[in-house]
């Protein structure tokens, strides 16, 4: 049997009410999803407005939760960060369904692969066990992993807008109002709660910045730059805005990376990515391993990490690598954070981690990152009447230059290279979080966990 | 005070509950159990530590027994535990992998060679609990009555309680949990560190602490077990089930690893 069109919607209907498809449509959907992923550069091109997800982790009623929270596909453009099974008891569910719509909806929706799309990660992981559990064979499995090998090591956003449109959501309770910027502000962070309502907002502009901030630099007096919603300069979390590029066109941000782990020494440009033979099992050392293992860290240049295999990078190799690929942003997953995203070095890099409660035990909240459209009002209409945002612009940029053939390019360019003030070449994109907390337990259809008692030694 | 992002503060988990206790002639029990530290108090225990705190921080988290009339108690929770965790890096374990990985590296990143903040990441720790200078353990013979407590009495308080948990880097798992039975006349503790290092080794060290309340009796014991992965697979390997699955669980792995140290302590307390 085929299965595409209304075959495929049927399979879409199963999968979101959490019923894996029968074995013979799990290797018709992996063929044709292999036919397209085959098709897909190493680094995916991505047009905003695009939601950018981390961590799932087969936390299938998560997944739903975070599709009510940023939007349907197709009505949201959708770009998930990898790590899509293992931990979670839906791995099988959350990965089918992910794929079901990307076969159906093939520039909607964009996978790239997280160090979990593995054939060694998944047999010690869960993803194995699962599938040999429900389908009683590992054929599925092997079907499944030989679409990981076919998997986008990365994405390239380009068209992100600078500025938010601020959101017209109501302001979440103990929010006070007075914090947050003018109506007439250029936001360039704005965090939503599930219900859309706002927890916070920043503004670009410094000016506005002392105002805007003060809800939570304010906490932080002894912080002289606006910065600082982090109370110390580890910046553990959250938000570490800032007011560097001063001048700089309104709309005129550059690219924006987005790669599961982090970078690699191997790799000093997107084209290197580009040129990699990525259509095998992650490979234990190398560019490709690195993009899906490394971790940034609070320290100077590159450094081993204390396991004995991988690596770790500090600010200078981040803020290097935007400036050399005119890149103001890398987006990156992996790694569990606790307020669901956590912005590093000036704002360089941003961890998302989409997997709310993660193991059903850890109790974090889990976000999302919006990214909207240059040169529309950030696109990002709520969608619940089903129509797409971003008015009437579509996918075709407005009228601002695009970033190609922007005048105002050599101004970019830092004069030292990445001197004693260590400023980003570009004002980052405009980014909406949106912070979600586990679906409620019924939804899940089992019980809430309470340790059964037993007569241990 | 709200949190750094604007992300809820209490963001209690389904499932996860605040404190509960039970009392026993004498002896309060008590355990909480809430999510993870957000970063704001992971920062704060990083810089008391001295080291980067695990992934999954069960930093509110405890289990407890004290002891009201004579002022002893113990106490477990993760700071003590992850506090005796090697700080030096003397004692660090290299993933299965790690010297096939460095030697590519070396040829082709020579200048790449500082290990970034060098400590034992696999958090192993010999963690008997926080107890109090007097009334003291001492050091004594006298097992923990195991018949006693193979008896089928009724659990009239049971708990699980999460301090730690860390993935490796996906290399296998280190976890310290606590869990505790309370009885009409004892109580046992158990806290166990459970390491896998995946083709490296396993790690398994228990702290019993087990309390006969009529006597005011209460032993300590403490066991480590400790082989290498490859010599506990082989031995599994035998066993009709599966080798993977009963290496994940502790439960049933610790019989097949050998005790490399063992001690027993007791107080009674009046």
């Amino acid at each position: 049997m085929s299965i595409g069109g209304s075959d495929l919607d049927r399979a879409i209907t199963q999968l979101r009410a959490c019923r894996p498809i029968p074995e013979n449509q799990v290797r018709e959907l992996c063929h044709k999803a292999r036919e397209l992923l085959i098709e897909e550069g190493n680094v995916v091109g991505v047009d905003a407005p695009v939601t950018i997800c981390g961590d799932i982790h087969g936390q299938f009623h998560d997944l739903m939760e975070l599709f009510r929270v940023g939007g349907d596909v197709p009505d949201t453009n959708y770009l998930f960060m990898g790590d899509f099974v293992d931990r979670g008891f839906y791995s099988l569910e959350s990965f089918l369904l992910l794929l079901c719509l990307k076969v159906r909806y093939p520039d909607r929706i964009t996978l790239i692969r997280g160090n979990h799309e593995s054939r060694q990660i998944t047999t010690v992981y869960g993803f194995y066990d699962e599938c040999l559990r429900k389908y009683g064979s590992a054929n599925v499995w092997r079907h499944c992993c030989e679409v990981f090998d076919y998997l986008a090591l990365g994405a390239l956003v380009t068209g992100a807008a600078t500025t938010l449109e601020p959101s017209e959501g109501p302001i979440a309770e103990n929010i006070n109002i007075d914090n947050l910027p003018d109506s007439d502000a250029e936001i360039e962070i704005e965090t939503l709660n599930a219900n859309g309502e706002i927890m916070y907002r920043y503004a670009r502009n410094s000016d506005s910045q002392s105002t805007s901030a003060a809800s939570q630099a304010n906490s932080n007096p002894a912080s002289s730059s606006p910065i600082a919603p982090t109370p110390s300069r580890t910046g553990a979390a959250g938000t570490g805005a800032t007011s560097s590029a001063n001048g700089s066109n309104k709309n005129d941000t550059g690219a924006i990376l987005c790669v599961h782990g982090g970078l690699s020494p191997l790799i000093d440009s997107i084209d290197k990515i580009r040129l990699l033979d990525r259509k095998q099992e992650v490979p234990h050392e190398g560019a490709m391993c690195d993009l899906l293992w490394s971790d940034p860290d609070e320290i100077e240049g590159w450094g081993l990490s204390p396991r004995g295999a991988g690596f770790l990078f500090g600010a200078d190799i981040v803020k290097c690598f935007n400036h050399k690929n005119d890149l103001s942003l890398i987006a990156r997953a992996h790694q569990l954070v606790m307020e669901g995203f956590k912005e590093m070095f000036d704002s360089t890099i941003v961890t998302v981690w989409s997997a709310p409660n993660y193991c059903y035990r850890c109790g974090n909240v889990a976000a999302i990152l919006e990214l909207g459209e240059d040169g529309s009002n950030a696109g990002f209409v709520r969608r619940s009447n089903g129509e797409r945002g971003g008015g009437g612009g579509g996918w075709v940029l407005g009228s601002n230059v695009g970033p190609e053939g922007n005048p105002t390019a050599e101004n970019r360019r830092l004069s030292s290279v990445l001197g004693d003030s260590m400023q980003r070449a570009r004002d980052g994109p405009g980014r909406r979080y949106r912070v979600f907390e586990a679906a409620p337990q019924d939804s899940r259809g089992m019980p809430a966990k309470k340790p059964a008692a037993d007569y241990f030694l | 005070m709200s949190s750094l992002n604007g992300a809820p503060v209490d963001t209690h988990a389904p499932g996860h509950a605040d404190s509960t206790h039970i009392t026993r002639e004498g002896f309060q029990i008590t355990t909480r159990k809430l999510p993870i530290l957000k970063a704001g108090p992971i920062e704060d225990m990083t810089k008391k530590l001295g080291i980067a705190p695990p992934e999954m921080i069960f930093g509110d988290n405890f289990a407890r027994i004290e002891h009201a009339p004579s002022g002893w108690r113990v106490d477990f929770n993760a700071f003590d535990a992850l506090d005796r965790v090697d700080k030096t890096g003397d004692s660090m374990l290299k993933v299965s992998y790690s010297k096939e990985w460095q030697q590519n590296r070396q040829k082709q990143f020579e200048d790449i060679k500082e290990v970034v903040k060098p400590f034992d990441w696999s958090y192993s720790t010999d963690y008997k609990g926080t107890t109090v200078d007097s009334p003291a353990f001492e050091p004594t013979r006298t097992p923990i009555p195991l018949e006693l407590l193979k008896r089928p009495d009724p659990i009239q308080f049971f708990d699980d309680v999460m301090l730690y948990e860390d993935e490796l880097a996906d290399n296998g798992i280190a976890m310290l949990s606590c869990k505790l039975r309370v009885m009409p006349a004892r109580l046992l503790l158990l806290s166990r560190f459970f390491l896998r290092l995946d083709d490296v080794l396993i790690r398994i060290r228990d702290t019993r602490v087990y309390v006969e309340f009529a006597t005011g009796e209460v032993i300590r014991e403490y066991t480590a077990r400790e082989e290498k992965y490859e010599v506990v697979r082989k031995k599994l390997a035998g066993s009709r089930e599966d080798t993977l699955a009963l290496m994940r669980d502790p439960n049933r792995l610790a019989e097949h690893i050998p005790v490399v140290e063992k001690s027993l302590e007791k107080v009674v307390l009046k």
